[in-house]
């Protein structure tokens, strides 16, 4: 605490002085390093945006690299390190005219060729996890240093928010030169450069004084005003909470059941991230019974009351969410959604399992798959709970994500087992409608519902780049999932979105989709 | 001599030879395909996944993969780890020197604290400060790793702030290593009570009483030293409690070694490298009881003559 306080003094002492002085040096002043510390439950899986998946390395990702766009409040797409880009009349081509005057971190001048470095690695022979989300590229042509032309296959609607995306970190070329590119080192443009990561430990970034920034919701459009930022991996959640309170960490995700405590208290701040593009959701095995009928996907849906259950777990910090696509994302509207939507109504409930031959003496036996933490078991209890009332028997299955995807993907891909199909509380987060092409075209990601009608509505929302049309085919698919009761939305936000903050820390911000902001960060004592 | 250690480190390698077989059925044994489990992205088409069953030799019959395994282990490759993408041996290696600090810290934390206590337990028998050591022991043991680990952190962290919380400095060793320790010492206290009650009713130290000795010289060289030999027989088996505590301790301590690796990979479904960790740790307890057999037969003859 002291050597912090100490630190804190110094670094005061030398903006005071460099805004009354001006001229003198700030050089000569004893203005010592200021860290910010960031403690989090995990660990980044790789430094390479097109090594990973999770929320946890795409947050440092940010820090690290820049993008061609940036998304601002809203989550719309906005010029970034391409500040202008032109479009063929057939909506195949994209030139981009890059920012001048941009550094890597190791001082070479970021140009079209870093562009085309980073989406031919993209699509090269050991091609990134993302891949499809950049769409059908076929050609990136290096026009001038700072022009760089793009050629799709197709017209591709989410091409230009993914470009805003962590996904689409610009990597600079020099990066290919370095042996342990993604687990010891990482050349970008961003606000900071990597000094270390100690897998499973920390990630050690510090300010880079070259860092200018084009189009992120920022206040700070030059270097940050942190020295360095620690990302530190602390599993346990007490812990994180007691080293927040000691003042070792400065912001880090708390426990839920103290968050009413930190509330009342004054000693800590909560920031809540909005539009972070996260859907939680209801899905059925969809191939055997009983959800291979809608009547069996609809009563659970009536017999569930999300907005009473995310009240008792999460105490307001979310919201009841009626879309397949979170809050932020485009084609989301809650009106439109809630129209086709699945009112709490266990009447209805018990009338639909009454159709298909359940009762109270004869309850559907089915299993729900649960993905472990965030307080999602007692969501799950709840749920098990509300379904009892109407007469369905849910057993819980908790596991962590990457077990329930397989697990959803190989339920589906059994037909013709003999036990009761399940169903789960899946989670997704993405900054686009294109999410649902992943998720629904030809069975999507978990071999699941499949139908020609809805593919062919699902094509229809990757090719159309007019936004109006776009929309109305979004929508299409949003009803067409909905009355058919294949993906309900629960509710949203689902998982790391809200930060606790020592009050020395000011200007911290979560941009759209989840991006920590440290640009107008200062420590203050 | 020789013929002993031969012995034991026969045996070793039985449970090392079990451990080989247990980490190749595991993979199977998880419900879910491991493939897909492993690599749950979305954006992986079939053919990749084929692609990468086959290089893992998952599409042949588990005997083959065994007898691959194997192979690649007597050759010191553990295989790749999927999330830090570098040879498994290489993490467990530079996470390894943390937890061998945790844990020899720990068992020395739990001999002093756990051998004083009992000792002076033993000493005082019967009286109200016998109870009171027992009780302690008795709290000491019940008490769950995790939990006496958070007590610590809000007493000495938090409240009195003399240490700090999480982190990798030699002043972030203390408290995992206290309440490691602590747990382990309950044990050795209880161990070391009843071993010393035996020794203290011996027609010996009766005799070295008798001769006139001095109290202390009894206690310390006669007694002590006899009634220590059952406890050191107990350190192998506590240094396998200790590593095992090490896992749930270096997460809530944010201690940065082979235990918080673990739970890592199993949160990032990192198969090849859950496998690597569960044979680097039979591997290490195996080899560390070897060494405490040995010093223990070195100690008291009976034992490598069999008797």
């Amino acid at each position: 605490m002291t050597a912090q306080r100490h630190r804190n003094r110094g670094l005061r002492i030398g903006l005071r002085t460099g805004l009354l002085g001006g001229a003198i040096s700030l050089a000569a002043l004893p203005v010592l390093a200021q860290d910010l510390v960031w403690a989090r439950y995990g660990d980044i899986d790789s430094l390479d945006p097109h090594r990973a998946t999770s929320t946890l390395s795409m947050q440092v990702w940010d820090q690290i690299y820049d993008t061609l766009l940036a998304f601002d409040e809203n989550g719309v797409a906005r010029p970034n390190l391409a500040k202008s880009w032109e479009v063929s009349e057939d909506g195949l081509s994209y030139t981009f005219t890059m920012q001048e005057g941009v550094v890597c971190h190791d001082g070479t001048p970021f140009t079209a060729d870093d562009v085309k470095f980073t989406i031919d690695r993209a699509f090269g022979d050991n091609p990134s996890l993302t891949r499809t989300s950049w769409g059908p590229i076929t050609d990136v042509t290096v026009v001038d240093d700072l022009t760089v032309t793009v050629t799709l296959e197709s017209t591709f609607g989410a091409f230009l928010p993914f470009l805003a995306d962590s996904f689409s970190s610009m990597i600079c070329d020099s990066n290919a030169e370095l042996e342990d590119y993604g687990t010891g080192s990482a050349i970008g443009t961003g606000p900071f450069s990597l000094v270390s990561w100690v897998q499973g430990d920390e990630v050690v970034l510090e300010a880079n004084p070259d860092y200018r920034n084009f189009g992120k919701p920022v206040e700070n459009d030059g270097p940050v005003h942190i020295d360095r930022l620690i990302v530190r991996t602390i599993p346990e959640p007490q812990t994180r909470l007691a080293a927040l309170r000691t003042g070792e960490v400065h912001i880090a995700e708390p426990p839920f059941d103290d968050i009413p405590d930190i509330q009342s208290g004054e000693e800590l701040e909560l920031v809540v991230a909005e539009n972070t593009g996260q859907n939680v959701f209801w899905q059925y095995t969809t191939s055997r019974p009983p959800f291979d009928d809608i009547r069996a996907r609809q009563a659970i849906a009536h017999a569930t009351d999300p907005q009473m259950a995310i009240d008792i777990v999460y105490g307001g910090m979310n919201q009841r969410e009626w879309c397949p696509i979170a809050a932020g994302v485009f084609g989301n509207d809650q009106e439109f959604c809630r129209q086709f939507g699945y009112e709490y109504d266990p009447e209805r409930a018990r009338e639909l399992l009454a159709e298909l031959g359940y009762g109270p003496d004869n309850p559907l036996e089915t299993t729900m798959y649960v993905w472990t933490g965030g307080n999602r078991h007692i969501l799950a209890e709840i749920f098990q709970a509300q379904l009892a009332e109407v007469g369905v028997d849910a057993s819980i299955e908790i596991m962590d994500i990457g077990t329930m995807n397989a697990r959803v993907r190989e339920d589906n891909e059994n037909a013709d087992s003999e036990e009761p199909g399940t169903f789960n509380m899946m989670t997704w987060g993405w900054y686009d409608p294109d999410i649902l092409y992943a998720l629904w075209h030809g069975g999507g990601a978990y071999a699941g519902y499949q139908s020609d009608e809805l593919d062919a509505m699902l094509e229809r929302t990757r090719t159309l780049t007019d936004e109006e049309e776009r929309l109305e085919a979004v929508q299409n698919v949003i009803q067409y999932l909905m009355e058919n009761a294949i993906h309900v939305g629960l509710y949203t936000p689902g998982w790391e979105w809200i930060f606790a903050l020592r009050p020395e820390v000011e200007g911290f911000k979560v941009g759209a989709f989840l991006h920590p902001m440290f640009q107008d960060v200062r420590v203050t004592e | 001599m020789a013929r002993f250690i031969a012995q034991r480190l026969l045996a070793a390698l039985i449970t090392i030879w079990i451990a080989t077989i247990a980490v190749t059925l595991l993979i199977h044994l998880v419900p879910g395909d491991p493939v897909r489990i492993m690599y749950s992205g979305f954006q992986t088409t079939d053919a990749e996944i084929e692609a990468i069953r086959e290089r893992l030799g998952l599409d042949q019959p588990v005997i083959v993969q065994y007898g691959m395994y194997l192979g690649r282990v007597l050759q010191g490759d553990l295989g790749y780890s999927i999330v830090g993408n570098q040879p498994v041996l290489d993490t467990l290696l530079q996470r390894f020197p943390a937890t061998l600090a945790l844990t020899t810290s720990a068992l020395l934390i739990a001999v002093v604290v756990g051998g004083s206590l009992g000792f002076f337990a033993a000493y005082k028998k019967g009286t109200a400060w016998d109870f009171g050591a027992m009780t302690l022991a008795i709290v000491g043991v019940s008490m769950p790793h995790f939990w006496l680990g958070l007590l610590l952190l809000f007493l000495f962290a938090m409240t009195l702030e003399w240490l700090p919380v999480g982190g990798s400095g030699w002043q972030n060793l203390i408290l995992p290593a206290l309440t490691l320790g602590l747990a382990t010492g309950a044990v050795i206290a209880r161990l070391t009570r009843s071993a010393m009650i035996d020794i203290f009713d011996q027609d010996f130290v009766r005799t070295a009483h008798a001769k006139g000795l001095p109290k202390t010289l009894v206690l310390y060289r006669h007694a002590l030293r006899s009634g220590l030999v059952p406890v050191v027989s107990m350190l192998g088996l506590q240094f396998a409690y200790l590593m095992g505590g090490a896992i749930v301790i270096e997460n809530v301590f944010a201690w940065n070694g082979v235990g918080r690796l673990a739970i890592q990979a199993v949160f990032a479904r990192d198969y090849p490298l859950i496998q690597g960790f569960i044979l680097f740790f039979a591997t290490v307890v195996a080899l560390v009881s070897v060494i405490i057999d040995v010093t223990y037969a070195l100690l008291d003859p009976r034992i490598r003559y069999g008797k």
